[in-house]
């Protein structure tokens, strides 16, 4: 290796050091009906959920359709585990209407990202005859699955 | 109300009040009468005729069908109104099949108000009477004639209104005929049953739910047509598993009558109601022995009937438990060194019986021994359920037959859960063990004598029951046991001493924080540790079960472990339980969700090495697998869904070679025989069933079959 060689390698190197930190990773979720004891018709519907997480900065997209009635807020939760209730951790924007989209960009704290990591994070929509929830999923790190 | 249960009504109840003021029963009513004394009247023949076959005839109640008349009803109700109990059975009861006349549900209603002290008066109740349950209402039962409540302790209405239509009384042989060259059923053939048999549950002592027949094989599965159909009666539950000795397909069909077929025709040959006809909660019975020349039948209604396999007359019945208690049974016996062996379901109700595994001369019906499953003070086990009194210990059901090792001597039965479901309702923690719930037990054969015990959940919280089949598979010299519950964990036991060798999750689960690699001992999650009634608290797996009563197969030539797995959630919220005689039952409510990261598949099969524990591969669907699994030695696996399909799928890949819809949702236990030398492989379609069927009628409502379609199907390979 000649010494022209040598120093091309060490600038990669130290480039590349940067990019990895900025190493994205892909979590999706499938969105559907919150708990219910038996069917309900102002609870239905189904949508996915997809989020990406680049050092700090998490994008959270989704869309949803055949809601029974128009979609009011949507969020991003905070659990345990998966598929346990959580903290109301951020507000996502939702296009409203029975079909339409959310979204959402934030910057995360170091645990925030470890949480997400983790899967504790969970997408959950309202809509107007389902005001306390209508569709939800945990975002699960897709090289997991 | 025919099969189930007004178990999700105080759901809404608890969610809607927030925080329940729970008070005694006995306070005096202070609102306006709300119904009258006809409508009760007509509200006690209703209900017995539509609701009393879960509930009970005296309205206390059994496993998932929740008492309905005194403290554990008023609890739940109190602050509801009436218009919402009318509007929650209209909706939903029968579940799955709200079916009664509207002037019907409003009668129950008044039966119910008049069951719970409430005065009747001249206006009758209707969907537009909305008062509050506990301003009408005590929760104590009215003041009736010995006579009556005589008549309502037996499962009768005496002295009631008639019902519109009375159930009919079983009439015993109702097809006479006769199997021509009928050979008995030696222990010989028991321990290695020929190969175009299916002798017992599951097939085998081992439980292998596994065929050594290769006709119908990778090759050729793709040729197999329908040979014939027979229909099976209509209600109640159809999960049931077929004999076949000899070319001869003994059936029990819904309402307890037993059937002997032409194998290879499905001519009826000889038929008997054993009766009772009536659906008992979920009714099913999913399997029945055979023996020297006796056919041997658990009933729904907690007896033992043995029949003549050649013409079905009965040769003896014995009383298992006190039906009228809420006492029935699901699964039938094994026999085991010439005893049946018996298992028992609904064992919910508060008080001194108690529930038992037990075993009766195959010859007389006389019992022979008899295990209790819950421990009692000063017994083994009996200082594992805290301070409960002996009475408050219930629940440890046997509903799924057991396994049999005839080197060892021993029977291997799993044991359900502590009811209530949750140890918050029942007065206990998760750190009462409560044994021997959800356990497996290991019992002499000719004594009943407990030889060692391997308790997989103590503590069990969410009804995630371990009760199901016990596989024995041997490596060498080793002999083990294998087991799965609703958890989704896969146990593996050294069936010799109950030592815990290994475990393995299959679906998510997020009850447990840890399983101990040394001991299998579990540890739950901090909030389920502290759980309070009427708190929802999640938990995936959900009831359905990562695993249910739907068997898996071991497939020996590979040696594979193949499993109908279940993925969903649930929350769950116990109720407060009185804590007297007569009280208890599972007391909970559920709301169910699709299992994080299924993607919405709730049906999962999946195949498991016996020996390291690896997953060998998986598939998975929208909709549950409904059977257990058939394996056989031509490498096919034979598995049956909700969604009308029964298939066969390669063992070694999962992937489906052959598949067929038939008339409504497959379920029971797949079997294959022969019959005039050549294989056949039978299933049942069926409806009817708990949570396997329930959490789909909630989370999957896009997927419909037809209400209506018992039978059982026969398939072949065309003639050559």
């Amino acid at each position: 290796m000649t010494r022209w060689s040598a120093a091309l390698v060490l600038l990669l190197g130290v480039a590349l050091v940067p990019l990895q930190a900025q190493a994205t990773r892909q979590f999706r979720t499938r969105l559907s009906p919150v708990p219910v004891a038996a069917y309900t018709a102002t609870v239905v519907g189904s949508g996915t959920a997809s989020a990406t997480l680049t050092g700090t900065r998490l994008v959270v997209t989704g869309t949803y359709a055949g809601l029974a009635s128009p979609a009011t807020k949507a969020s991003l939760y905070r659990s345990q585990k998966p598929g346990m209730r959580g903290d109301l951790l951020l507000p996502l924007t939702v296009s409203g209407g029975t079909t339409g989209t959310i979204a959402g960009e934030f910057t995360l704290t170091a645990a925030q990202v470890a949480e997400v990591t983790a899967g504790r994070y969970y997408v959950q929509l309202s809509s107007e005859k389902a005001a306390e929830g209508n569709l939800w999923g945990w975002l699960l790190a897709q090289e997991n699955r | 109300m025919t099969t189930r249960r007004l178990f999700q009504m105080g759901a809404a109840a608890v969610a809607v009040a927030g925080a329940v003021m729970v008070v005694t029963a006995g306070q005096a009513p202070s609102g306006a009468p709300v119904y009258t004394a006809a409508q009760a009247a007509a509200g006690r023949a209703a209900y017995q005729a539509n609701c009393a076959s879960c509930h009970v005839a005296d309205l206390g109640g059994r496993n998932e069908a929740p008492q309905l008349a005194g403290t554990d009803f008023m609890n739940t109700w109190r602050n509801r109104s009436t218009a919402d109990l009318l509007d929650y059975i209209s909706s939903q009861m029968p579940p799955g099949r709200p079916s009664l006349a509207a002037d019907d549900y409003a009668s129950i209603v008044a039966y119910i108000l008049q069951q719970n002290g409430a005065v009747a008066g001249a206006t009758p109740v209707s969907a537009s009477t909305a008062v509050a349950i506990g301003t009408v209402a005590t929760g104590q039962r009215p003041a009736a004639a010995p006579a009556a409540q005589a008549a309502a302790a037996r499962g009768g209405d005496e002295g009631a209104p008639r019902p519109a239509a009375r159930v009919a009384q079983p009439r015993g042989v109702t097809v006479a005929g006769s199997v021509k060259n009928y050979v008995p059923v030696t222990d010989e053939m028991l321990l290695h049953p020929p190969a175009g048999d299916w002798l017992m549950a599951r097939r085998s002592y081992q439980g292998w739910s596994y065929s050594p027949l290769t006709d119908i094989n990778t090759a050729t599965v793709k040729d197999l047509r329908l040979a014939w159909v027979w229909n099976m009666n209509e209600g109640g539950a159809n999960q049931t598993m077929p004999l076949v000795h000899n070319g001869i397909m003994y059936l029990w069909n819904t309402g307890n009558t037993i059937q002997a077929l032409d194998a290879a025709t499905g001519d009826l040959i000889w038929e008997h109601e054993v009766g009772p006809l009536e659906h008992i909660g979920f009714g099913s019975m999913r399997n029945i022995a055979i023996y020297g020349d006796k056919i041997i039948a658990a009933t729904t209604d907690a007896r033992i009937v043995a029949l003549s396999a050649i013409n079905g007359t009965k040769a003896w019945e014995t009383v298992i438990a006190d039906r009228t208690k809420g006492y029935s049974n699901t699964s039938g016996p094994i026999i085991a060194r010439g005893k049946v062996i018996q298992g028992l379901q609904g064992c919910t109700r508060y008080g001194t019986d108690r529930c038992f595994i037990s075993a009766y001369d195959v010859n007389t019906g006389q019992q022979v021994w008899r295990f209790n499953t819950m421990a009692h003070k000063g017994e083994p086990g009996g200082d594992t359920w805290g301070k409960l009194e002996d009475n408050f210990r219930q629940g440890g059901e046997t509903w799924i037959a057991g396994s049999y090792d005839p080197d060892l001597h021993l029977t291997y039965w799993g044991i359900a859960q502590a009811k209530p479901w949750m140890p918050a309702s029942r007065g206990n923690t998760v750190f009462d063990d409560s044994l021997y719930s959800a356990s497996t037990v290991a019992l002499d054969v000719d004594t009943g004598k407990l030889a060692w015990h391997f308790q997989h959940i103590p503590g069990e919280s969410f009804d995630l029951d371990e009760v199901f089949e016990r596989v024995l598979v041997d490596n060498g010299p080793d002999k083990f046991l294998f087991s799965i519950g609703k958890s989704g964990i896969l146990w593996k036991l050294d069936r010799r001493t109950g030592a815990f060798v290994n475990a393995r999750e299959t679906v998510f689960q997020n009850v447990y924080d840890r399983l101990d690699p040394k001991t299998g001992r579990i540890t739950y999650r901090n909030d389920i540790m502290e759980q309070k009634v009427e708190q929802w608290i999640q938990s995936c797996p959900s009831t359905e079960g990562g695993h249910n009563w739907q068997a898996m197969s071991y497939h020996q030539p590979t040696n594979a472990l193949i499993i109908p797995l279940q993925q969903s959630c649930m929350e769950l919220s116990g109720r407060k339980t009185e804590l007297r005689d007569g009280a208890g039952g599972v007391n909970a409510d559920r709301k169910f969700f699709e299992m994080p990261g299924s993607e919405g598949n709730v049906g999962r099969l999946s195949a498991y090495d016996a020996a390291s524990m690896k997953e060998l591969w998986t598939v998975q669907q929208r909709v549950p697998f409904l059977t257990a699994v058939l394996s056989t030695a031509g490498n096919v696996a034979f598995v049956g869904d909700l969604d009308r399909r029964f298939r066969a799928v390669d063992v070694k890949t999962g992937q489906t070679l052959w598949q067929s819809r038939l008339g409504t949702s497959v379920q029971g236990f797949p079997v294959s025989f022969t019959a005039n030398g050549k294989q056949y492989v039978a299933v049942t379609t069926g409806l009817g069933g708990g949570s396997p069927r329930q959490v789909p009628r909630a989370i999957i409502p896009e997927v419909h079959h037809p209400n209506s379609g018992h039978a059982v199907y026969v398939f072949e390979l065309p003639t050559k």
